[in-house]
């Protein structure tokens, strides 16, 4: 399994940012993060992220319409959706809108690496 | 592998070979992702299943939760099979969506609420507007206008007043928010979210046309009675007081109210939906918040010279012959909170009800509080009302200073734990040591052990350890929110009759009440034994009594959210295709999220397979197994890295020394570890069985099998592996991934057929299950097949597994004939036992591993 390398990570919990960005680096991963889509998107358009990871909740927008923006930019650049309210609806709905995973917050540390290792791993695999 | 896919392809495809490469290299990124999620959904089912029989408690977040990452998974399984077959079984997406709006349908269901009246009075109500009001209020209607019994005048404040008041304030969505992230293990979050959520009732104003109603109403009761009214609030809440769960004393009760308070009284009650106790027991017992809608019966205030509770029969005894009276001076609250003590008497159920039994709250006192003839009619308006319901009531009343009996309440007693019979007796004689306390009266029989922790505020709730003994002078209902972590209850005073035993007995919890001397003499940290059925407590843990523990009833089943996932689960689990072979074998046929998995794992790896034929490199993409220089009956198809890539691939067979498939190998291992020595002897019966079955069963014909049938596959990769194995007259299959992450990491086995009858067959079942028990596989067992898995652990721990399950194959074939001669299974099991263990220790001593059967350890971050 290869390892991505460069993560951004978009949530309006800055606590959850922090954590997860420092535990994150901590593994040798480089971290971006942002509590709102708009804030985000010019390091997608620069093609710095290999994987996003993805609240629902953002700051100002909803984690939906962060996702289209993003593979509106970059169809392949695998993404990560996060909630914390479980809901099939809405789970099916961002699979449709290309997200590559879409897990229940609150995830375990090392349970979000898996997936976003897996993530990048099927992305790489289509490019 | 570049190489390999060169010569795979050459010359025979119509794409050449860098395309057919990079096509293969698509479809096997689809297959590995297909296979984890696979893996996954798998999981989440067993996961759902298990929640659902263990009787441990459960909300709508774990439901929710499980239910939405199942769909992913099985969402991908649908999109990886479909593109890695190249657009067919289109059909999947249709299926899925239908059976996943199905199950979300069951999941948004909410309680209906019928009529549109926002207050009824007493002459309105009975058993046909329980939606309405609430079983308290319908019951109290029943007895007032069915039995002609006397209740006190008043009204009740329906479901749909409470629903419009709830509305208008705009509060649901809040309240959704704060009980979603609360974890209830949390108790100073739980008090904290709870004391908010009141609050925010309590603030928010009351329509102006629910409170003039509520008013006007208020004054009819003034008018009727000619005098100024107090009244008395009580909760009457949608789901209270079924048999299923009694939700003792969780909301709150107003007393003496007058005219001014009765609007801010009501969204008092209906904000104590949201106590502490309330919110726990909910969950304890599978209600979703939203499966209790507030109604509130508001009733004139009786003045009370002597009041309590009766049992049309012994609450700990549902078969005595007795009606048991409690009875104290003034109002009735005290003998339900248990804060004070009271007379208890024990009436014949036949006329002419003789007292069996008094035993007054003051020992020296005359006689009790009530005259032999209110005790008499006492008993038998108890029974009354028991004919009228149809099982044994627990009922409020009270007498006013004419004499007249007013009932204030009636509600079937609670589920009580049926004691065996050989526990009815003391079970206390059968321990050695002398017990340090004795008495008392058994609130919910039973034995318990564990520290000591005493109560008597909030503070030391929040503090409370899991699986101590809680210890009060007084059994108030706010302790029930301890039910779920005591392991027995000791208290000073109380008796029966309180919220807190009825509690005790639903959930289980032994309860020894009214133990003078308690509270000084039992000290926090010290480990004790309450055996409440005996009355007894013992110094540390007296073993040969906690033994006959009986299990605690699973308080889930039937409950809500138990019912909402059993539903949801009939379209996820059950398991309809199970023969590939056969025309029902497709998308259409799949009825639940089950179905599509197997399908979709099936058809996954006959693409594999067939991917060289579809391609045109048929003739060179599977090839014989060579072991020691002789082709063996075993066929091998690289889906990727799974030889070493100096292997010649010019021929038709690959030796076994050219594979480095870890799985692969580590199943070998076992197959070959110990020489098979052949079928069992087989007697005269066992031979005629297998013959029957063979002519008789056509699954038993090798050919009538999958693309795969006839010869035995193994589909590998370096991390990969799947066997499918056709051994004497069972067909099995093996899968394992080797992985460093854990989500990917897994050994999967289904077992199915035999030759002999069904009974032996079944046998030979239930041994293989049981031996793959004992190396730590989650095993099920249905009919003569069986499935079983382990995932997520470290690839050194599924190595050992896999080798035993290598030996297993090979070693309990054909065992089926002759599981019924006499000896031979023990024998056998020796046999494989030892085995078993000299492999596993040989394993140890080449790779210096043990593999304790934790998952892997992370550093910290």
């Amino acid at each position: 399994m290869e390892r991505p390398r460069n993560i951004l990570l978009i949530d309006d919990e800055e606590d959850f940012l922090e954590t997860t960005s420092r535990r994150l680096r901590r593994r040798e991963f480089e971290v971006k993060t942002a509590t709102r889509c708009a804030e985000a998107m010019p390091a997608v358009i620069a093609g710095w992220p290999q994987v996003v990871v993805l609240d629902v909740m953002l700051a100002d927008t909803d984690g939906m319409e962060c996702l289209r923006q993003i593979k509106q930019q970059a169809p392949r650049l695998p993404v990560v959706m996060l909630t914390g309210h479980a809901s099939m609806q809405a789970s099916l709905q961002g699979l449709e809108h290309g997200a590559s995973d879409y897990c229940l917050k609150p995830i375990e540390f090392e349970e979000l690496v898996e997936k976003i290792i897996i993530a990048y791993n099927d992305a790489s695999g289509t490019q | 592998m570049l190489r390999f896919l060169n010569r795979l392809f050459r010359s025979r495809s119509p794409l050449g070979p860098e395309a057919i490469q990079s096509v293969f290299r698509e479809h096997y990124r689809n297959f590995r992702s297909l296979l984890t999620a696979n893996n996954n959904a798998l999981e989440l089912m067993a996961e759902a299943e298990e929640m659902l029989e263990s009787g441990k408690p459960f909300g709508m977040a774990f439901v929710r939760g499980n239910l939405t990452a199942l769909t992913v998974n099985v969402y991908k399984m649908v999109h990886s099979l479909v593109a890695l077959a190249d657009g067919r079984y289109a059909e999947l997406h249709e299926r899925f969506r239908i059976i996943t709006e199905h199950i979300e349908t069951i999941l948004a269901r909410q309680p209906e609420v019928s009529g549109s009246a926002f207050v009824l009075t007493m002459d309105e109500i009975d058993r046909r507007v329980v939606d309405q009001v609430g079983a308290k209020m319908a019951n109290l209607g029943e007895i007032r206008n069915r039995i002609g019994l006397r209740v006190p005048d008043g009204f009740a404040i329906t479901a749909t007043a409470t629903q419009h008041f709830m509305e208008s304030s705009h509060l649901q969505d809040e309240i959704k928010r704060r009980l979603k992230i609360l974890d209830i293990d949390d108790l100073e979050a739980l008090y904290t979210v709870s004391s908010g959520i009141q609050d925010l009732i309590r603030a928010a104003p009351l329509t102006d046309d629910l409170d003039r109603l509520i008013r006007q109403h208020h004054e009819r009761l003034e008018r009727n009675a000619g005098r100024s009214v107090l009244v008395s609030l009580r909760s009457s809440a949608l789901g209270e007081d079924s048999l299923h769960g009694s939700f003792a004393g969780q909301y709150r009760t107003r007393l003496k109210v007058d005219a001014t308070a009765v609007a801010q009284a009501y969204k008092d009650i209906v904000a104590s939906k949201y106590q502490s106790q309330a919110i726990v027991y909910r969950q304890q017992r599978g209600y979703r918040h939203q499966d209790v809608l507030m109604c509130v019966g508001c009733l004139a205030m009786v003045d009370a010279v002597v009041s309590g509770v009766s049992y049309s029969r012994p609450p700990d005894d549902p078969r005595g012959p007795w009606v048991v009276i409690h009875a104290a001076p003034g109002l009735g609250t005290q003998v339900v909170e248990g804060s004070s003590t009271y007379d208890m008497l024990r009436v014949s159920r036949d006329p002419p009800h003789d007292i069996g039994e008094r035993r007054l709250a003051d020992p020296k006192a005359e006689q009790a509080c009530l005259s032999d003839d209110q005790i008499r009619e006492l008993a038998q308006r108890s029974i009354q009302i028991e004919s009228h319901f149809g099982s044994p009531q627990d009922i409020e009343w009270a007498i006013d200073a004419s004499g007249a009996l007013f009932i204030l309440q009636s509600r079937p007693i609670g589920q009580v734990v049926p004691a065996p019979d050989d526990q009815r007796e003391p079970a206390g004689r059968s321990v050695d040591q002398a017990p340090i306390l004795a008495g008392g009266v058994t609130a919910s029989r039973g034995v318990g052990a564990g520290e000591v922790y005493k109560v008597s505020c909030a503070l030391d709730v929040l503090q409370f350890p899991k699986g101590a003994v809680l210890v009060v002078e007084t059994p108030y209902p706010e302790w029930a929110v301890l039910m779920n972590r005591a392991s027995a209850v000791v208290s000073e005073s109380g008796q029966i009759a309180t919220h807190l035993a009825t509690v005790a007995r639903e959930f289980g919890v032994p309860a020894l009440f009214d133990l003078s001397g308690a509270f000084a003499r039992l000290n926090k940290g010290q480990t004790v034994t309450v055996d409440a059925t005996a009355c007894r407590v013992y110094e540390g843990r007296a073993e040969t009594l906690l033994q006959s523990v009986p299990h605690r009833p699973n308080l889930m089943e039937g409950s809500p959210i138990h019912r909402l996932l059993k539903e949801a689960l009939a379209l996820i689990t059950p398991l309809h295709l199970t023969v590939p072979d056969s025309p029902y074998f497709k998308p259409s046929s799949c009825r639940t999220l089950h179905d599509i998995t197997r399908f979709c794992h099936e058809k996954a790896l006959a693409e594999m397979f067939n991917f060289g034929h579809r391609y045109g490199a048929r003739d060179k993409s599977a090839k014989q197994l060579v072991v020691v220089n002789s082709p063996s009956q075993w066929w091998v198809i690289n889906l990727e890295d799974g030889f070493r890539p100096e292997a010649d691939l010019t021929t038709p067979f690959i030796r076994i020394d050219d594979i480095v498939s870890e799985p692969m190998l580590a199943i070998w291992k076992g197959m070959t570890a110990v020489p098979w020595e052949g079928p069992p002897p087989v007697s005269l019966r066992g031979l005629g069985s297998i013959i029957v079955q063979s002519a008789m069963n056509p699954q038993l014909d090798p050919a009538v099998r999958s693309p795969m049938s006839g010869r035995n596959y193994f589909l590998l990769s370096r991390s990969y592996c799947n066997l499918s194995v056709r051994l004497g007259y069972h067909f099995a299959l093996a899968e394992a991934s080797f992985s460093e992450l854990l989500t990917e990491s897994y050994v999967n086995f289904q077992f199915q057929g035999g030759a002999a009858d069904e009974r032996r067959r079944h046998r030979r079942v239930r041994m293989l299950g049981e031996m793959l028990r004992e190396i730590d596989f989650r095993v099920d067992i249905k009919g003569d097949s069986l499935t079983a898995r382990i995932e997520k652990r470290p690839v050194s721990y599924l190595r050992e597994r896999l080798v035993v399950l290598g030996y297993l194959l090979i070693h309990t074939r054909q065992v089926d004939m002759v599981m019924d001669e006499d000896g031979f299974v023990g024998r056998y099991m020796d046999k494989i036992h030892a085995d078993i263990r000299m492999i596993r220790e040989q394993l140890i001593k080449e790779t210096g591993e043990t593999t304790g059967g934790t998952a892997a350890q992370h550093p910290a971050d």
